[in-house]
């Protein structure tokens, strides 16, 4: 119990040094670069919840993020903006406007309610069959988002979002979201569910609800998944149904996977890891096609190395960076034994 | 051929009255008994279990014997809802538990073990017992008080914080009694506990598990392939072959049946 509040302390402190570390360096890439990385460990540390513990691959938790993002936008969007942004708005809509700390907890709201309604019989599914409703049900939520115009414009650009994400306030969020997923994690249900994920059959002989624990699991993960969204929102400002779609999907799994899906530090570390490979590869590719070198431009680099570094991480180290103990763990385990051999 | 050589070394070795006879059992306030009563099952077509009926009242060690295919870990299995049943009924006291799932036989206080151990490999030791615990309702202080009572109890204290990947086999099958533990059954099914372990691992389980009956007032159920262990634990056996019972009684009694000798050293050994 003692190495969770470890755990927790040092993965604020590493929010925090990104946090400070960038708004010293004083770079305006860097502090868009750094509040991005802290949107995508709201995400990826909100994956967690679900797919760590229950060991579940789920496909569907972007479009729980895209519905946070136009929750959030119609209930901020100001009302004389409406009629440009949203010319298709249900009539009684267009005067709402509330703060957007309010629609913050009403994206994750929102998002929570619908993965309850709609998840509930996907549970008992397990393996592939789960995967594949997981992702059946990104195509559903990408595909309402892009035709129910009235309430996301359509596949057309929403604009008119007030920008009221900043450092402060993503790391902040960060911060909640690692303490969260750390609780849920060593809650009842937290410690039941990674039971199931290791072995079904034996956590079913112990008296185990199963889909139950999962269908929890799975709606924090909506909840928090709608306030990375929310706030991913009022960060761009404006933005498509497309950017809930595949591409982010696959960023988000790759982070996770490659940190360690079944720890909270793991979610932490893969995505700062996979943030800056990202970064440094499309600058490589960037200054690459720059120089004009070879015969033509050089596209789709980064994909490719991200990719290839998934299936390398999945042979040498299939549990990711930290498979099982969270790092608080390791440190209070590695003293203990000095302090036996002394 | 080696199993026929234990028995046959069980039937010589061992003899007179088990340990641990169940001197308590007057003194249990409210005996409960599982009841199989005339059960089958069947795999397509193959009849695992033919009208089996089978007793264990708490406070009671009952051994569950018979070759290898006998159907021994398929009747645990249909206890336990893993398996559905062909006909027949199973009670626990005024519970009827044929029909019900894994889930709700546990809640109605049956635990098993396995044959092949299935603990939860990436959580620590402590967090496999202690999840036995929650499931069954426990609060979250009294889950871990009772984790750790049963890990000092069970000499696991010291292993506590390791992951079950990284036990020894003798280890593991400790844990998964724990973990069954964790969740104070009132009858317990254990599937070749004693598999696996060396000598002075065996003889410390039998001393655990004779006292099991006594301390925590739970039926004890076990199907074991060690002879030795089994004639010295259990009150009482119960010897399948090819999905019947062939015998039942104490240890004495199954040990001289003509149907059990004749099922492990085969036909016309009776008369020898």
């Amino acid at each position: 119990m003692k190495h969770s509040y470890v755990t927790a302390l040092i993965l604020i402190g590493v929010i925090a040094a990104i946090a400070i570390g960038s708004q010293l360096l004083g770079i305006r890439l860097y502090d868009r670069i750094s509040t991005n990385l802290l949107i995508s460990l709201v995400l990826v540390v909100g994956l967690q919840t679900f797919m760590g513990n229950s060991g579940l691959l789920s496909f569907a938790h972007i479009g729980f993020m895209g519905l946070g993002a136009y929750t959030s936008a119609v209930l901020t969007i100001p009302s004389q903006m409406k009629g440009m942004a949203l010319p298709d708005l249900y009539g009684f809509m267009k005067v709402v406007e509330i703060s957007p700390l309010l629609a913050l907890f009403a994206a994750g709201a929102l998002a929570a309610v619908v993965a309850a309604v709609i998840s509930y019989p996907l549970m008992r599914l397990s393996d592939a069959a789960s995967v594949i409703t997981s992702f059946a049900l990104l195509v559903v939520l990408y595909t309402v988002m892009n035709n129910w115009s009235a309430f996301t414009n359509g596949p057309r650009t929403l604009f008119g979002l007030p920008k009221t994400t900043d450092m402060p306030v993503a790391a902040i969020v960060a911060s909640i979201v690692v303490v969260v997923a750390l609780v849920f994690k060593e809650s009842r249900t937290g410690k039941l569910l990674r039971a199931s994920r290791e072995d079904e059959v034996a956590a079913a002989a112990l008296g185990a609800d199963i889909p139950q624990l999962r269908w929890r699991a799975f709606i924090l993960a909506a909840f928090i998944a709608g306030i990375g969204g929310a706030l991913w929102g009022h960060f761009i400002t404006s933005f498509a149904p497309k950017a809930f779609y595949l591409k982010e999907t696959f960023l988000i799994i790759t982070m996770l996977v490659i940190g360690g899906a079944n720890t909270v530090t793991g979610a932490v570390a893969g995505t700062i890891l996979i943030t800056f490979a990202y970064e440094a590869l499309r600058g490589t590719e960037g200054a690459l096609n720059a120089t004009s070198f070879g015969a033509g431009q050089v596209v789709g680099l980064t994909e490719i190395v991200l990719a290839l570094a998934m299936i390398a991480v999945m042979i040498v180290r299939p549990g990711g960076l930290f498979p099982n103990r969270e790092i608080g763990h390791i440190l209070t385990r590695t003293r203990r034994k000095k302090e036996i051999v002394a | 051929m080696a199993q026929a050589g234990i028995l046959a070394e069980a039937l010589i070795g061992h003899s007179g009255r088990p340990q641990g006879r169940p001197h308590h059992l007057g003194k249990v306030m409210s005996e409960t008994r599982l009841a199989v009563n005339a059960v089958s099952v069947e795999f397509t077509g193959l009849r695992a279990l033919d009208h089996v009926s089978l007793s264990l009242a708490t406070g009671e060690v009952v051994g569950l014997i018979g070759p290898n295919g006998s159907g021994k870990t398929t009747l645990i299995n249909a206890i336990t809802g893993q398996v559905k049943l062909a006909s027949g009924t199973i009670t626990a006291g005024s519970t009827t538990l044929s029909g019900l799932s894994p889930r709700e036989v546990a809640l109605a206080g049956v635990s098993r073990s396995f044959q092949i151990v299935r603990l939860f490999n990436t959580m620590t030791v402590f967090e496999n017992v202690e999840a036995a615990a929650l499931a069954k309702g426990a609060s979250r202080t009294i889950a871990a008080q009772r984790t750790q009572n049963l890990l000092d109890e069970l000499g696991l204290a010291a292993k506590a914080d390791e992951l079950g990947e990284n036990l020894s086999y003798g280890d593991k099958r400790r844990v998964e009694i724990a973990r069954a533990l964790a969740a104070e059954p009132l009858f317990l099914l254990l599937d070749e506990p004693a598999a696996g372990m060396n000598d002075a691992e065996t003889e410390a389980l039998l001393h655990t598990l004779a006292e099991l009956p006594g301390k925590r007032g739970l039926g004890l159920l076990i199907i074991d392939h060690d002879m030795g262990l089994i004639m010295r634990l259990c009150h009482r056996l119960h010897v399948l072959a090819s999905g019947r019972t062939i015998a039942e009684g104490d240890a004495a009694h199954v040990r001289s049946h003509p149907a059990v000798i004749e099922a492990y050293l085969g036909k016309g050994a009776a008369h020898a």
